[in-house]
């Protein structure tokens, strides 16, 4: 089944094109990294397909559901994660998970409270129910926020760099609940620096660049074959900068 | 000596039930005015914002007194005769709420746009999103600044004498002059600090419990 379906995308701010007629599919249970270099638009892209943004012209299909006809009833087939996490500081964590669904789906609160400690389990994140956000490290934070997006059912994940923001050392645990995630054959776009991560776990790449997909393909060809000179250059200071990090 | 204290006390406290009146209805409603003024000033609606930065302009830069006078003296001019509690009133209710409009706007302008940003994508609409999250988070941001503003308006409310109305200030005022005695004034201050420091207490308190998140 078509998940998402977008036809010459465009969007722009002011002046600026950001996106610059974008088009592709995603099936049912595909997982997919978006890669490209900064500016290319790869935020504003994950940000029109859940409404963030105002898309200028182009069709934006969501499991067959036009954005345009039926406006908010589609985006909530979505989840997203975002870089900084945006977790409610007043809340506990248990209170991030259930307030969407209590409040915008009127789960009765038992239930959501259940539902939420089952996902806090999956994301290795028991112990930390009735802690406050600002009480737990960073990866903790983008587990939580992973789980309280995963709370709403959605059937398409977008996650925007959720590792950009952590410490090294705790990457590893945030993609490890992605990995786990994409095993599952939750639908998700992933835009990521993570190249390696992105080689594992994708079905599919795009590369990004200038508001445009110049590159759809599997991450076997991409990484081991690109197409392009830009990508190839891209991917060679990328991968430079990151073995000098680590 | 003790018993002209009682007395005096007795006759003062009379007086600050006025004062208390007053503090009651401005504290509500100014704060009612300021969270629809802060809102109207965020919701980028030109007009309404045009119109609400005239407000907090005038109200904010000019005198208290001025605006009291205006009501009580100025008004009737207008042939709009208000009785000294209602004036009153409706002047520190207008002045607050202009104070509090500035407060309450930077506190909510204070938030992180993800904040917006993830209650959207959870689906949740302006009202929830406004009433769950953002004005929650504002309040804590908003505490220090409203505190100064109660204190501000225990000391504020002894204005009300100048347009005669029977307050804890005017009361002191005329035992004072009636038995020639300072001891009046004295009872009156300590009025005052007792009801200021009951306030900061109070605030300090609310401070503590919303500190728990940070
Ligand atoms: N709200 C906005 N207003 C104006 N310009 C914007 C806005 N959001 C993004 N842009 C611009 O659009 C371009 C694309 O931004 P976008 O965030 O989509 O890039 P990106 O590929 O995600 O980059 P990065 O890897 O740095 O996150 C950039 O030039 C950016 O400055
Ligand atoms: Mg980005």
């Amino acid at each position: 089944m078509e998940m998402i379906k977008a036809k010459n995308i465009y969007k722009s701010f002011g002046e600026l094109e950001v996106l610059s007629g974008v088009s592709f599919n995603v099936n049912q249970g595909e997982a997919i990294s978006i890669i490209g270099p900064s500016g290319s638009g790869k935020s504003t892209l994950l940000r029109s397909l859940i409404g963030l943004e105002e898309i200028n012209s182009g069709e934006l299909y969501i499991e067959g559901i036009s954005i345009k006809e039926s406006g908010k009833k589609a985006y909530e087939k979505m989840g997203m994660v975002f870089q900084g996490f945006n977790l409610f500081p007043h809340k506990t964590v248990l209170e991030n998970l259930i307030e969407a669904p209590v409040v915008v789906k009127g789960e009765k609160k038992a239930e959501a409270q259940a539902k939420a400690e089952e996902l806090l389990k999956k994301v290795g994140l028991s112990d930390k129910v009735d802690s406050y956000p600002a009480q737990l490290s960073g990866g903790q934070k983008q587990r939580v926020a992973i789980a309280r997006a995963l709370a709403m059912e959605p059937d398409i994940m977008l996650f925007d760099e959720p590792t950009s923001s952590l410490d090294p050392e705790l990457v590893g645990e945030v993609l490890t609940v992605i990995r786990d995630l994409a095993e599952e054959n939750i639908t998700m776009l992933i835009v990521t620096h993570e190249m390696g991560f992105a080689r594992d776990v994708s079905d599919r790449v795009f590369f990004m660049d200038h508001g445009k997909i110049i590159s759809d393909t599997v991450p076997e060809k991409i990484f081991v074959n690109p197409e392009s000179e830009r990508i190839k250059s891209f991917l060679t200071k990328i991968l430079s900068q990151t073995n000098s990090s680590h | 000596m003790f018993d002209y204290i009682i007395n005096v006390s007795g006759y003062i406290l009379e007086g600050s039930i006025v004062t208390f009146q007053l503090y009651f209805v401005t504290a509500i409603f100014s704060v009612i005015v300021g969270i629809a003024g802060a809102l109207g000033k965020i919701s980028k609606i030109p007009l309404l914002e045009s119109i609400l930065s005239l407000y907090t302009w005038v109200f904010r830069g000019t005198p208290l007194l001025l605006q009291l006078f205006f009501a009580y003296y100025g008004l009737p001019v207008l042939g709009i005769t208000l009785q000294p509690f209602p004036a009153a009133a409706l002047t520190f209710i207008i002045n607050y709420g202009a104070y509090f409009t500035e407060i309450f706007r930077g506190g909510i302008e204070s938030i992180d746009e993800g904040q917006y940003e993830a209650a959207k994508v959870l689906g949740m609409n302006y009202r929830q999103t406004m009433s769950r999250i953002i004005i929650p988070q504002t309040v804590k941001r908003v505490l220090p600044a409203t505190s100064n503003e109660a204190i501000n308006l225990v000391k504020d409310s002894a204005l009300v004498a100048v347009i005669g109305l029977g307050d804890l200030l005017r009361a002191a005022k005329v035992a004072v002059t009636r038995d020639f005695s300072i001891i009046p004034f004295i009872i009156a201050a300590v009025f005052y600090l007792v009801i200021s420091s009951v306030i900061v207490t109070a605030f300090r308190k609310l401070e503590e419990k919303y500190s728990v998140y940070e």
